[in-house]
């Protein structure tokens, strides 16, 4: 075979060899950079994981039940775990769980503790009171219903997300 | 509220409905007595902490009244601190200690003074201490009502 036979050149085999290189280090320099660019836009939502708090759709029942659980809380520069409270139970047909932080200056509130209002979310420190459902009642010093929790149900198992602002 | 900045300027915003100044009392000693104090001191950190936040619409969790532990508790001073802080609107004053010292002392007729036996937290996992600290809690509730309802009436 003569040197005129080959389809391929020397000078175009370079070539092709140096831009195919050339790329493959382009590339790897930019996929990084790119991804930076876009990984805010990338990450999931909320941000808050969903923890679950040990308790099975069966256990629900219309009367809120405390649930105690565990989040991981970066504060500063160190990460701990942290206790969490929320109340717990089926309203309409749908799973509610609420907040026990009162809105009005933070207190935790517990449901029944009133003797005068047994079907309430009663706060000791200034009487504050709730529907059962969160809705603030009028009168009462907070201005805003209970905060609620996300909830997602997997394998039967209750878990809980962030906690939302309603009002 | 706690001695954070945010909840100072929630504090002077809400004032009227805070007023309850809750000081741990806290010995501070070197040496051999140390682990004990260390010990008690950790417990009472937790427990006011947690007390804060059940109560924190209406409780102001102070620094810790520290002194160095001797015979002779300062009353003199923590009457000082309750004195300055009454003339700034609070009313309750609970001093939460576990050194038995203070209940020789009149540190009750200031403010209400809750003793309580200090024992150890150490190993303790976040949802235990939680369980644990809500059940001493419970024994102080009780009094803090009384002391709230005597206001009401």
């Amino acid at each position: 075979m003569s040197e005129k036979n080959h389809r391929v050149s020397r000078r175009q085999f370079l070539t092709y060899t140096l831009t195919g290189v050339g790329g493959f280090m382009a590339a790897g320099m930019l996929a990084p950079m790119v991804r930076m660019a876009l990984d805010p836009a990338l990450e999931a939502s909320g941000g808050a994981e969903f923890v679950s708090v040990g308790l099975s759709e069966d256990d629900l029942s219309e009367e809120p039940q405390r649930v105690d659980f565990n989040v991981e809380i970066v504060d500063g520069w160190y990460t701990s775990e942290q206790s969490r409270s929320a109340w717990v139970f089926l309203y309409e047909g749908e799973i509610l769980a609420l907040s026990p932080t009162c809105t009005h200056l933070g207190c935790t509130v517990n449901f029944g503790t009133n003797e005068e209002y047994p079907d309430q979310f009663f706060c000791p420190c200034h009487f504050g009171r709730f529907e059962r459902d969160g809705t603030n009642i009028p009168g009462t010093p907070p201005t805003r219903p209970l905060d609620v929790y996300d909830v997602e149900v997997r394998d039967g198992m209750i878990y809980l997300g962030q906690i939302n602002q309603r009002g | 509220m706690k001695w954070k900045e945010k909840d100072a300027a929630m504090y002077l915003a809400e004032k009227e409905y805070v007023d309850t100044a809750v000081i741990p009392l806290m010995p501070v000693t070197a040496g051999k007595d140390m682990q004990d104090v260390v010990k008690s001191g950790e417990f009472i950190r937790y427990f006011t902490e947690y007390l804060e936040r059940q109560y924190a619409g209406r409780v102001y969790l102070f620094p810790a009244f520290t002194y160095i532990k001797t015979k002779q508790v300062p009353e003199e001073q923590l009457k000082h601190w309750q004195e300055l802080l009454r003339e700034e609107g609070f009313n309750h004053f609970l001093f939460i200690t576990s050194d038995a010292s203070w209940r020789r002392t009149s540190a009750d007729s200031f403010g209400e003074l809750f003793w309580i036996p200090a024992f150890s937290v150490e190993n303790m996992e976040v949802q235990e201490l939680a369980k644990t600290m809500e059940q001493q809690v419970q024994q102080l509730v009780p009094l803090m009502m009384d002391m709230w309802q005597s206001e009401e009436k």
